[in-house]
């Protein structure tokens, strides 16, 4: 399956939340959606699942107008709800009847995705009567009891405890393998980089980077180099290499325990290499500088307007 | 169509597995057991069957008067057509007001002339009877006296004023006199079922927004489904507890029947015709109004709100009520005509008048054809509002900014 976002417009009354987003996703990967607080991710996943009806633009699965309704969706959501006043089992069985089970597939789903999860002891419990944590599994039992073919996550690890998101993350990973079609929301960068190859990074309104990770982080990566000496502070690496080699080197600053050099456009790495030893430096480490996902988010998205 | 019987499945069992639902339909008929067993119980209990004419217990009520008319009034005639009780002569007024204050005297009375007469008693009380006995044989006193002096036999002139005259009553369209308890309790128990379900299935609404459910919910299947399997489930509850207490209230009363002497047996013999009109009036207005309900309770975001969001149509909702149960006194009244062909009230009006008047077929089918069309219309506005108002969250949203948004929706 191939999901194309296109072109999406967005306004509530006179503010305009989404100025044209357009993305693809397809089955077998997940797309990390990335954005701050209030960037537009969740008004975007709304549109998505139908919940909002966009200005402009259209949602295509391989090439036809995607109706949520249609298809077996998992849906997340960011505000989480089921009814607390009713048993877990009975809620379960309902959505999943809801979405095109029969009673019998509904309740052998919600068995299995309750016990998947480690809250079968609760099957019959009130769902008030839970932990905030317990509560959460319940609702991605919810998510996934209908055996979804698209997935549909919004910042599914927000409270969760490291345990409970190690489980999660294993539920991904799976869904991922079996060529489900995964998007998911998150402002926290360890996640989308565990699982995701592709991203899309939302940012007021407008996509503003989207592609395959490996090669944004490359790009991002482009003429710069990490470097470690054995015997010296990175301080005191620093200030010899702007002494001696200030002519080959646009930046050399230090970054997160590492120092981080940039080359000028035109001058080689085995060239600065050469340099380097010459200089008497007793080179550890030296490699080609990979950003994190966090980098390159706060580096596109890390304005405070 | 298959998520509507899936929905409607839920919200039955929802009111079916409420503890509340249960409790309260128990207690209903629990009462409606013991009311009408009553006459069965006293029979039982509290008569002896060794005498049959014994008087039920209580005591003679006493009364006290003091002639100060002199001979003008013929106190034992009084004394012996008295009947509401026992009276006696008092010599002093002193002594009789005493008497009244003690409690001993119900009312003491102080007689003046052969037509005046005082009335002594300790309370007055709003609807206080205790001159009727006293004044009804004082009068008839003074008129054996006035016949008697004119040389006339009372028996006669008693014979020829009060002949008792028979009356038999033919009646060629409907007996209003008659239908009026049961077309009372009837439309009562609408009222009742739609005021208690409008309410549960707006509350159900405004908490399924407030839980967040919804957002799962209308992401699942068509908002139609959602919208009218929870008023129909509502309405299914509601018309199954009215007719579990209606069941258990017959079955009663054909247990009780001998001690009630068959008195209530008009109550129990609703011809099919007006049972006919009640199920049709009675089912459409009550979806009408829980569609209302349901669209009103998308309009809030807490179960706290639907209260203050639900009283105008509840106010307009008892409007309708008390028409109808005014129109009930005269079912050809012009209010209650136009009422029952007015999608809020003909529920319940054209109901009254057939049940109660003289309508004509075309009246009740027109009445009808325009209650099905505008509760269609409006279970699809409240399938819209439903879904219009899913994710307005804050503040209670206005019925005409949803109304102009759906409009500007359908424009796009």
């Amino acid at each position: 399956m191939h999901l194309e976002i296109k072109d999406l417009h967005k306004s509530f009354g006179s503010t305009q939340v989404l100025h044209g987003i357009s993305f693809e996703v397809e089955s077998g990967k997940a797309l990390g959606f990335l954005g701050r607080n209030g960037a537009g991710k969740t008004t975007t996943l709304r549109i998505l699942m139908n919940l909002f009806k966009q200005n402009k633009g259209e949602i295509l699965l391989d090439g036809k107008k995607f109706r949520v309704t249609d298809h077996q969706v998992g849906y997340l959501p960011e505000e989480r709800g089921l009814y607390p006043k009713k048993k877990v089992v009975d809620q379960l069985v309902y959505f999943g009847e809801l979405r095109g089970l029969s009673p019998k597939e509904a309740k052998k789903n919600t068995d299995a995705w309750l016990e998947r999860l480690g809250v079968m002891e609760y099957r019959d419990k009130k769902l008030e009567s839970l932990s905030k944590g317990n509560q959460q599994k319940v609702q991605l039992a919810e998510t996934f009891v209908c055996n979804p073919d698209i997935v549909v996550l919004d910042e599914p690890f927000s409270g969760l405890d490291p345990v409970n998101a190690q489980i999660l993350k294993e539920i991904i990973r799976e869904q991922i393998q079996a060529k489900k079609l995964v998007i998911f929301s998150s402002h926290q960068m360890g996640y989308i980089e565990e699982f995701c190859k592709d991203i899309a990074l939302i940012h007021q309104g407008k996509i503003v980077l989207k592609g395959s990770l490996k090669d944004i982080k490359r790009t991002y990566g482009m003429n710069r180099l990490t470097l470690r000496d054995g015997v010296r502070t990175k301080e005191e690496l620093k200030e010899i290499l702007q002494n001696s080699l200030s002519s080959m080197l646009r930046s050399v600053e230090i970054h997160k325990e590492q120092l981080i050099i940039e080359l000028h456009p035109g001058k080689e790495k085995r060239e600065f290499l050469q340099r380097g030893l010459d200089l008497g430096l007793d080179i550890e480490g030296f490699s080609v500088y990979e950003p994190t996902l966090e980098d390159i988010f706060v580096d596109k998205a890390g304005d405070v307007s | 169509m298959k998520s509507f019987w899936i929905v409607l499945k839920f919200e039955i069992l929802n009111f079916v597995k409420n503890k509340a639902y249960i409790i309260a339909t128990g207690i209903i008929c629990a009462l409606l057991i013991i009311g009408i067993s009553i006459p069965t119980i006293r029979d039982t209990f509290f008569s002896s069957s060794d005498d049959p004419s014994a008087e039920v217990p209580g005591q003679e009520q006493q009364f006290g008067y003091l002639n100060d008319a002199g001979g003008e009034v013929d106190t034992e005639t009084l004394e012996s057509v008295f009947i509401g009780g026992k009276l006696e002569e008092f010599q002093d007024r002193e002594e009789l007001e005493e008497a009244v204050s003690n409690g001993d005297l119900v009312a003491g009375f102080v007689i003046t002339s052969p037509i005046e007469y005082q009335h002594i008693l300790q309370n007055n009380e709003m609807y206080g009877a205790s001159h009727f006995g006293f004044e009804e044989a004082f009068l008839q006193t003074y008129r054996m006296a006035g016949f008697e002096d004119l040389g006339m036999e009372y028996e006669e002139v008693e014979g020829l004023v009060n002949a008792p005259i028979q009356r038999e009553t033919v009646i060629l369209g409907t007996d209003s006199a008659a239908n009026y308890l049961y077309t009372y309790i009837l439309v009562f128990g609408l009222y009742f079922v739609i005021i208690v379900y409008g309410q549960t299935v707006a509350s159900s609404v405004a908490s399924e927004k407030s839980n967040r459910a919804m957002e799962v919910l209308v992401t699942s299947t068509k908002t139609e489904y959602l919208i009218f399997g929870k008023v129909v489930g509502g309405a299914l509850a509601g018309a199954g507890q009215l007719a579990i207490i209606l069941t258990t209230a017959m079955l009663a009363y054909q247990a009780n029947r001998a001690a009630w002497n068959d008195q209530l047996d008009f109550l129990f013999d609703i011809p099919l015709s007006v049972l006919g009109s009640f199920a049709a009036f009675g089912i459409l207005g009550y979806l009408f109004f829980l569609f209302i309900f349901g669209a009103l309770g998308a309009l809030v975001s807490r179960t706290e709100d639907v209260s203050t969001s639900a009283t105008p149509i509840t106010i307009i909702f008892v409007g309708v009520f008390m028409v109808s149960v005014m129109g009930m006194q005269n079912t050809d009244g012009m209010l209650l005509r136009v009422a029952s062909f007015v999608p809020l009230s003909s529920f319940m009006a054209m109901f009254v008048r057939v049940s109660m008047g003289s309508v004509a077929n075309w009246e009740v089918a027109l009445s009808l054809g325009i209650l099905l069309a505008t509760t269609l219309f409006t279970g699809w506005l409240a399938s819209k509002i439903y879904r219009m108002g899913t994710l307005m969250y804050g503040n209670r949203v206005k019925i005409t900014t949803v109304i102009k948004l759906l409009f500007q929706s359908n424009e796009n």
